[in-house]
């Protein structure tokens, strides 16, 4: 695509807003995420069995939560820039004290630096959508919208969000797909699984949509295997431990509502069930995309979700909002009100402690949660949020369907 | 699309520029200095007859709380914790009863007083004591050696340098006085003057 001056200039622009939301707000698991992976270039292969032994001796003791490809991605991005940050950068890595982290006079230009390749992934996707559409003006529109609305900004520069490496992945996977290379996107999706899990979940539906039972099976095995691959070299109690029992699995995979005898329904199980068997037996000829969607809804309407995860969805969003122009407000209301759940968790990561690298003197004031726990139960009001964006997911799933 | 461009950029510049402002414009109080860090190991128990009590200097004006880290282990001291507020002759000048029920293991308690206007530079003591708890419900005060704040305190009729590690907290003039200061924060710390302006 040959950029107009018109294009050059909203990119100078986006680019401008993400440098300015990458040096200036600070979510601390940038910091714990880029000392777990400075290992790396210290020599350490297997992050997982390092980190649990010597827990006793480090300054943070969590464990690493993401997949090996994930430790490698950011790990060796690091040791590239590290001799570039100087040798302050590795004391600001190790340093706990969580007043002396963010007045370091050097925090701009490491948060900076850490963030880059986000920023590189998020113009790449950009750039993905122009190609989902056949007409220019709708590719400018994705391109445009995607660029410049402030959830996709501050979900990853804000939070700095490293699930942005699955999420290009998935979009990759899903341009293959839409151009019938299904065992390409079933390729991509196998390399997004393997920073994230949660691709995997939506293969019965690849299984699905196979033309043959050969694209059938290999769209399934293909991207179980890969991933599987990626983890045995590092299988153990402490891999085990820190990074397959997930946040995701745990919360999706929890129990709904009892019917007797310790049984449960587990909601997202069931939901995602029955819409794969919806798919089988009544549309049969699925629009993969929609369901990806669907399926995406699915997890958000009835899990307890990290904001970051938020941004799984966010491309594929911004493409069903240019090609539906009427889900287009739907759609921004989801966004909202999504956005807003965690807000209002009880976590002064989500909200105020963004702002401490402009004074640590906001350690003193309260969260929207203790705010709100003036008035009302904060509890209550997630739970009318999340229902309300349940509901509406499932209206927009209903025109999707 | 050219409203959203403008929404995005002006709910951004508002984010970074203007909403800590927002945010500076609520704070009521401004900590003199950063907590000093503190190892845990050494540390005084309080309760019954067992009070602690510590000389320090208010660096600024409008001296408006005192906050220090207080172990209550397994939250056994649901009793009443009273600190008082001495000025350099001895003289009670604030006092304020909390409720150990209310304080968990470790927190960083703030005692709130009503403001001591010229309190820059003065030196002043307070005492934290649990008169009616037993020696099953202690609360603990960390210790650290002194600082230019944290002179000297005493405890069961000992006197010794250094103390609790302490933050002194002011009432700032106005709300523009806060917003100010986080500014010029901010502004230094962003031309790497790599300084942390203080009231």
């Amino acid at each position: 695509m040959k950029l107009t001056n018109k294009f050059k200039k909203l990119l100078l622009l986006a680019l401008a807003l993400r440098l300015l939301v990458s040096a200036l707000l600070f979510h601390p698991d940038i910091k714990t995420i880029a000392f777990q992976t400075s290992f790396l270039k210290k020599g350490i292969i297997n992050i997982y069995p390092y980190l649990a032994n010597n827990k006793q001796n480090l300054p943070f003791k969590d464990g690493f939560v993401y997949f090996p490809l994930t430790y490698f991605a950011i790990g060796g991005y690091q040791a590239v820039i590290s001799p570039l940050l100087g040798e302050d950068f590795d004391d600001w890595l190790q340093d706990a004290r969580a007043n002396s982290v963010v007045n370091n006079p050097n925090i701009f230009k490491y948060l900076i630096f850490l963030k880059l390749p986000l920023l590189f992934m998020d113009i790449f996707v950009a750039f993905l959508l122009l190609k989902f559409f056949k007409k220019k003006i709708n590719g400018e529109k994705a391109f445009t919208l995607w660029l410049f609305n402030p959830f996709t900004i501050i979900l990853i520069y804000a939070f700095s969000n490293i699930d942005l490496y699955p999420i290009l992945l998935t979009v990759i996977a899903f341009l293959n797909i839409k151009r019938k290379n299904i065992l390409l996107g079933a390729v991509f999706l196998g390399l997004a699984s393997c920073f994230k899990l949660y691709p995997l979940l939506f293969l019965p539906f690849m299984f699905l949509n196979g033309r043959t039972l050969k694209e059938k099976i290999l769209s399934v095995l293909i991207p179980v295997s890969m991933t599987i691959v990626t983890m045995i070299p590092f299988w153990s109690k402490a891999f085990i431990d820190s990074a397959l029992i997930s946040g995701l699995t745990t919360r999706i995979f929890s129990p709904g509502f009892s019917v007797g005898f310790g049984e449960s329904i587990v909601v997202g199980v069931f939901l995602l069930s029955a819409l794969f068997f919806y798919a089988l037996i009544i549309n049969k000829k699925i629009r993969l995309f929609n369901y990806w969607i669907i399926f995406l809804f699915l997890i958000f309407s009835f899990s307890h979700f990290h904001i970051s995860w938020l941004l799984w969805i966010a491309p594929f969003l911004v493409i069903k909002a240019v090609q539906k122009p009427i889900l287009l407000w739907p759609i921004f209301f989801w966004v909202v009100i999504a956005i807003s759940i965690p807000l209002f968790y009880s976590d002064r990561a989500m909200t105020i402690s963004l702002f401490r690298i402009y004074t640590t003197w906001f350690d003193l004031l309260p969260t929207p949660f203790v705010v709100l726990q003036k008035i009302y139960d904060p509890y209550n009001f997630q739970s009318l949020l999340h229902s309300s964006l349940a509901g509406l997911s499932v209206m927009i799933s209903y025109k999707l369907i | 699309m050219k409203k959203m461009i403008w929404f995005t950029t002006i709910s951004i510049i508002f984010l970074l520029f203007l909403m800590p402002a927002v945010m500076a414009s609520v704070i009521k109080m401004i900590p003199a200095i950063d907590q000093p860090g503190y190892d845990g190991s050494s540390r005084v128990s309080i309760y019954g007859v067992y009070e602690f009590k510590q000389k320090f200097v208010s660096k600024y004006k409008n001296l408006v709380a005192v906050g220090t880290s207080i172990k209550n282990p397994n939250l056994a001291n649901k009793k009443e914790i009273i600190f008082n507020l001495y000025n350099e002759n001895n003289d009670l000048i604030r006092s304020v009863i909390l409720s150990g029920k209310n304080i968990e293991d470790g927190d960083f308690v703030k005692f709130v007083f009503d403001k001591v206007d010229d309190s820059t530079d003065e030196t002043y003591f307070f005492t934290i004591s649990s008169p009616t708890s037993g020696p099953g419900e202690v609360i603990e005060v960390f210790l650290i050696k002194p600082t230019t704040e944290v002179i000297e305190y005493s405890y069961n009729k000992e006197t010794k340098e250094g103390g609790a590690p302490l933050v002194t907290f002011h009432k700032p003039d106005s709300i523009w006085e806060t917003i100010k200061l986080v500014y010029i924060n901010w502004f230094s710390r962003l031309l790497s003057l790599g300084f942390q302006k203080t009231l």
